[in-house]
């Protein structure tokens, strides 16, 4: 049942939000390789209850949390 | 051309309606149709006069009707007619204006326009017609369209190596700019859809393209800026850029799908982007056989439908279940374009190669939609 419409999607795996994030928000680059992503943020706000930090660029590594992966966050 | 078949069909169909035939107008450039391109004027002139149009020429494509007479000018006559025998005996559904036995030259107003050669005649109808009826000033995108597409084309051809795919469309560009020229001058007559003015606009564009290299997809995903690669899930990689919006997956063979960009010269320019990200991570990247292989487009004909009324009179085209989807499906076979069709008005067309296939497709199904406006 699936319509050649979607097959634009499904085949390309392509949702355009990572790109309206990298638009709107502070998303400066992404990666995904060997079950490992790579953010780069710049002009974030870390806010706790009590403190505020404001940094320019920040990057995020991550990996998978489930039984595949079994690293930590930095 | 096998001129036989033609008197058969063209009476039959003819003879219920006209009450009687006058001499026939002249024309140019079409030499063994002109008694039956007479016939199928006066056959429009009635229609036109029984719907109450203005444009005394409808073109419009009912797929209801036989189109094996409507390929027959795009391809050997011969082989359409063989090929093409069940179509022969249709519905006949002539309470709406079905031309799509009409072959091309007639239908559009380009009677002038000779019959060079099938294939140019095919991409010269199927290219003028949006042209012929599109407000110049409103569509700066299709003149943009298809003025850089011709310069494209003219770079691509730099290319080695390019298939087939390439080289026929720079003359399609050329034919265009000539036709534009010749059409401008002998449009006295609006078409039905300038009326309403509605013009789909592209939403999407599939485009390939072959790099010509082995790729390692490791490397390109861990060096370059947005990249996904997840081997486990899909062998490729997933890039994206900003500017054109697209998304491109990039494949270890060499071979490149970009995807998400509204124009035809957009997808290019992107794929040439991301060819040269690849060229810059150090592959010996190309850029060959770009091809454009679907364009979808949207629109709002602006009235609610009767989706069920359309499911019946069009059943060999439509499918509609609305349990399983709210939209009606919509298989046009000329130009073959499926129409996913709403009870908002709200119109998708895909499966085009070409923008004007698009335009053709809305220009077919807008007036059968008004003939299925809700209340």
């Amino acid at each position: 049942m699936a319509y050649q419409l979607y097959r634009n999607t499904t085949l390309g795996n392509s949702l355009q939000e990572s790109l309206d994030e990298l638009i709107q928000g502070s998303l400066n680059t992404y990666r995904f390789c060997d079950n490992v992503w790579t953010f780069v943020l710049n002009d974030v706000e870390f806010r706790e209850v009590t403190e505020l930090i404001k940094v320019d660029k920040v990057k995020i590594v991550a990996c998978d949390g489930k039984n595949t992966g079994s690293n930590t966050t930095e | 051309m096998a001129s036989a078949p033609w008197p058969e069909r063209v009476p039959r169909l003819l003879a219920p309606r006209l009450p009687s035939y006058p001499p026939p107008p002249p024309t140019v450039g079409l030499p063994s149709m002109e008694q039956e391109e007479a016939y199928l004027e006066l056959y429009l002139d009635q229609c036109a006069a029984q719907d109450g149009l203005a444009p005394p020429r409808s073109p419009l494509f009912s797929p209801v009707v036989p189109y094996d007479m409507y390929i027959l000018n795009a391809s050997n006559p011969d082989t359409a007619f063989n090929s093409n025998p069940e179509v022969k005996e249709t519905s006949g559904d002539f309470s709406s204006v079905d031309l799509s036995f009409l072959p091309d030259e007639v239908t559009q107003e380009n009677k002038d326009q000779p019959v060079i050669s099938k294939h140019e005649t095919e991409e010269n109808s199927e290219s003028q017609s949006p042209q012929s009826r599109l407000p110049s000033p409103s569509e700066q995108d299709v003149g943009l369209g298809l003025n850089s597409s011709s310069l494209s084309n003219s770079h691509s051809q730099l290319h080695p190596g390019d298939t087939d795919s390439v080289q026929p469309s720079p003359e399609k560009p050329n034919s265009d700019s000539l036709s534009l020229a010749s059409i401008t001058p002998m449009t006295p007559m609006t078409p039905i859809s300038e009326c309403c003015g509605i013009v789909p606009q592209l939403q999407n564009i599939v485009s390939t393209v072959n790099l010509a290299c082995k790729l390692d997809l490791k490397k390109i995903a861990l060096h370059a800026k947005n990249a996904e690669y997840n081997p486990k899930r899909f062998a490729a990689v997933i890039m994206r850029i900003r500017e054109p919006r697209t998304t491109a997956l990039i494949f270890s063979s060499g071979k490149m799908v970009c995807t998400g960009a509204k124009s035809e010269e957009q997808s290019r320019l992107a794929a040439r982007k991301y060819a040269r990200v690849v060229q810059k991570l150090g592959f010996p990247a190309r850029f060959l056989d770009f091809k454009i292989q679907n364009m979808v487009g949207s629109c709002d004909v602006r009235f609610p439908i009767r989706l069920e009324g359309l499911v019946l009179t069009h059943q060999q085209f439509s499918s509609y279940e609305p349990e399983l989807f709210p939209g009606l499906i919509y298989r046009m076979v000329k130009p073959r374009i499926v129409l996913l069709i709403f009870v908002s008005g709200k119109v998708v067309l895909t499966g085009a190669k070409e923008r004007s296939e698009i335009y053709e497709a809305f220009e077919n199904i807008y007036p059968i939609l008004k003939g299925f406006k809700k209340a």
